[in-house]
C-alpha cells in the first residue's frame, strides 16, 4: 500500500540499553523496524514509558541507538559527527509537547522562529522580520505576533509557533513528541487541521507519538503499536477501528473513552500495571498482562509477521 | 433535599469576577461533570465549593449549602471537621499533595489521625486496608514508598484511598486521570464508578475529556468564560442539544472510526 520508492527513512534493527544500577540493564528499545515514507504521517502509540520517544529521539540525532542504524538518503544517520551531523539536522526538525518550556522565555517570537535559519545562514539577521511574518502567516498567526514574547500567548499559539520554528528549514521529516497532548480538544483539532494542511502543502513526512488512538487514526497513515520497547503491531492508520489485532492494541481501543460509545458496556482495562523492563520476560513482553497468553508466548518471542499488506503482527496468535 | 445547592455564586479574584452566576444541585448517589476549555472556570468553582481558593479569590456573591448548611461562613476549625470526613478531594496529580521527603504510610497516618484518635499502629493498618480496597497490590509496600517511587496511576490511586478514607458523601475530583495513559484512565474511571456504587458517594468531577464525562456523569455542565453554556443529562448533551458551542467542543473529539483528515 505504501510506495517503496517513497521510502524516506528506515529504521534497521534498532535497539538502545540504558545501563542500570546493580548491573541490570533497561532495554528501552529493542529491535524496532519501522519505515518513514514521503508525505506520510507514522503515529507511534504505546504507555508511557514503552520507548516511544526514546526511538524518536534517534530521528532528531539527540541520542543515538546501541544496535541498529537509521538509514536517511543512503546513509546511516546515527554515524554522522561534527559538520556533517549539524547539516543533517535540517532535514529533521522535532515539535516537543511542551512549548512553554521548549523555549527561551526571553526570546521574541521572531527570535525563535528565526534562529535555526540564521544558524544556517539561510537569511541574514537584517530578514528576520520579514521572514518571521511569513512564517507565522504560514501557520494561521497573524504576522504581528513577531513582536511577542511566548508568555504572551496561549497553548495552541505556542504550538503554532513551535510548529512555524520546526518548518523553517523546510525539513523533510518532523517529530512530533506528543505535540497536541497539552492542548483543549477544541484548540487540538485545529492544530492537527493545520498539521495535515501543510503536510498535503509540502510533502512533509511526520513521526507523531501519541497515546489517543482516537486522535492517532484521524490523521495518521500508518500507525505502529510499542509495548515495552518493542513494536507489537504496525497497521494502516484506517485499520485501528476495526483491524487491530494484537491483544494488546485490542486492551489499548477498549480503554478509550469515545462520545460515540456503548455507555451501558463496562469499561474494559488491563487491571495490572506495566511491568518494568528492567526484567523482561523471555517470551512475549506481553504475555503475563494478556489474557489469551498460551504456553508458546512465555517461551517463544514473537516476531512481525504480515498479515495483510501493511500490516504486522509479533503475537503467536497469528 | 438536595445534599449540595450551589446558589448563584459569583467567585472574584481582586475585582474581576471569573465565575458569574453560577448554580447547581446535586443529589446523593449521583455523578456531576464539568467540562470546558482552559480557564473557563471549572477547578474555581469546585476549590470554590472545598473552600480552597487561592490567596485573594473570594464567593462574592449567592451561597454555598451542603447539607443544608452554609458552608461560606464556616470556621477553620469546622472546615477541618468536614474536609476529609464528609467532603474530599483528589487532585489531578495526589504525588504533588504528599511531602516529597515523607513516605505515602507517614502521610497517609497523620492524615487518618489527625481525623480519629487512635494509635499509629491501628492507623497504619487501616491504611493499608484502604490501598488494598483500592486494588493496589501489596498495600504494606506502598506504605513505605516515597511518592516518586510509584508509578501515576498508582499514586493516583493512594490518592483516591486517602480520600475515601471516611467514606465522604462527596467526592470532588480535579482533572483525575488527565496526566494519566489511556490504560491507566480506564482504571481510575471504573474504580471511581465502584465508589458509587459501593458507598453511594456522590462525585463532582472536572475534566476535559468529554469522552469520560459522558460516561461516568448523570449531569454534564459546560462552562464557558465563568458562566454555565450548556447542561443536561448525557443523551441531551450528545445527542439533543441545540447550543453551538456544546456542538464544537464534542465536534472537536477525536473518536475511533470518526473523522479522517488524510
Amino acid at each position: 500500500m505504501f510506495d517503496e520508492k517513497d521510502l524516506i527513512l528506515e529504521a534497521k534493527h534498532v535497539t538502545r540499553r540504558f545501563p542500570a544500577a546493580k548491573g541490570k540493564v533497561l532495554t528501552a528499545c529493542n529491535d524496532v523496524n519501522l519505515k518513514f515514507y514521503k508525505g506520510k504521517t507514522l503515529g507511534l502509540v504505546g504507555e508511557s514509558g514503552c520507548g516511544k520517544s526514546t526511538f524518536m529521539r534517534f530521528l532528531v540525532s539527540l541520542d543515538k541507538p546501541s544496535e541498529g542504524e537509521i538509514i536517511y538518503r543512503g546513509q546511516d544517520i546515527t554515524k554522522l559527527k561534527g559538520e556533517k551531523l549539524r547539516q543533517n539536522r535540517q532535514n529533521i526538525q522535532m515539535v516537543f509537547q511542551d512549548p512553554a518550556t521548549s523555549f527561551n522565555p526571553k526570546m521574541k517570537i521572531r527570535d525563535v522562529i528565526c534562529e535555526p535559519l540564521l544558524n544556517f545562514k539561510r537569511i541574514k539577521p537584517s530578514e528576520k522580520k520579514e521572514k518571521a511574518k511569513e512564517l507565522l502567516e504560514m501557520v494561521e498567526l497573524p504576522g504581528e505576533f513577531e513582536d511577542r514574547f511566548m508568555h504572551n500567548m496561549s497553548g495552541g499559539q505556542r504550538q503554532r509557533v513551535a510548529i512555524a520554528r520546526a518548518l523553517a528549514l523546510e525539513p523533510e521529516i518532523i517529530v512530533m513528541d506528543e505535540a497536541t497532548s497539552a492542548l483543549d480538544v477544541s484548540v487540538q483539532k485545529t492544530i492537527i487541521e493545520l498539521i495535515t494542511k501543510l503536510q498535503r502543502e509540502k510533502g512533509i513526512t511526520i513521526g507523531f507519538i501519541c497515546h489517543d488512538l482516537g486522535l492517532i487514526q484521524s490523521f495518521a497513515h500508518q500507525v505502529a503499536v510499542m509495548y515495552l520497547g518493542n513494536i507489537v503491531e504496525v497497521m494502516p492508520g484506517e485499520d485501528i477501528g476495526e483491524n487491530c489485532r494484537h491483544p494488546y492494541s485490542k486492551a489499548l481501543l477498549a480503554s478509550v473513552f469515545d462520545i460515540k460509545m456503548d455507555f451501558t458496556k463496562k469499561i474494559e482495562s488491563i487491571d495490572s500495571e506495566i511491568p518494568s523492563p528492567l526484567d523482561m520476560p523471555p517470551g512475549c513482553p506481553f504475555c503475563d498482562r494478556c489474557d489469551q497468553c498460551m504456553e508458546i508466548c512465555k517461551q517463544e518471542h514473537p516476531v512481525l509477521k504480515e498479515i495483510a499488506p501493511g500490516h504486522e503482527v509479533a503475537c503467536h496468535l497469528y | 433535599m438536595a445534599m449540595l445547592e450551589v446558589n448563584n455564586i459569583t467567585i472574584s479574584y481582586g475585582d474581576r469576577p471569573t465565575v458569574k452566576d453560577f448554580s447547581m444541585t446535586l443529589e446523593p448517589g449521583k455523578i456531576c461533570s464539568l467540562v470546558g476549555e482552559s480557564g473557563s472556570g471549572k477547578t474555581t468553582v469546585i476549590r470554590a465549593i472545598f473552600g480552597l481558593l487561592p490567596g485573594g479569590g473570594k464567593v462574592t456573591e449567592g451561597d454555598i449549602l451542603f447539607e443544608g448548611e452554609s458552608l461560606l461562613s464556616y470556621k477553620k476549625d469546622q472546615w477541618r471537621k468536614l474536609r476529609g470526613s464528609d467532603i474530599s478531594m483528589i487532585f489531578q496529580d495526589s504525588g504533588a499533595m504528599m511531602n516529597p521527603t515523607k513516605r505515602v504510610g507517614a502521610a497517609f497516618t497523620e492524615y487518618i489521625r489527625t481525623h480519629e484518635n487512635i494509635s499509629k499502629a491501628a492507623a497504619t493498618k487501616k491504611g493499608i486496608e484502604m490501598l488494598e480496597r483500592m486494588r493496589l497490590p501489596s498495600g504494606d509496600n506502598v506504605m513505605r514508598s516515597y511518592p516518586f517511587q510509584l508509578s501515576g496511576g498508582m499514586r493516583q490511586r493512594v490518592g483516591i484511598a486517602m480520600g475515601m478514607t471516611y467514606q465522604p458523601k462527596l467526592l470532588l475530583a480535579d482533572e483525575p486521570t488527565s496526566a494519566l495513559d489511556v490504560t491507566t484512565q480506564a482504571q481510575i474511571v471504573r474504580q471511581m464508578m465502584e465508589l458509587r456504587e459501593n458507598y453511594g458517594t456522590s462525585i463532582i468531577i472536572v475534566t476535559h475529556n468529554l469522552g469520560v464525562a459522558a460516561y461516568m456523569s448523570d449531569h454534564i455542565i459546560v462552562m464557558k468564560n465563568g458562566v454555565i453554556e450548556d447542561q443536561g443529562d448525557r443523551d441531551h448533551m450528545l445527542y439533543h442539544s441545540d447550543n453551538e458551542y456544546t456542538h464544537k467542543l464534542l465536534d472537536a473529539v477525536p473518536s475511533i472510526g470518526g473523522v479522517r483528515y488524510v
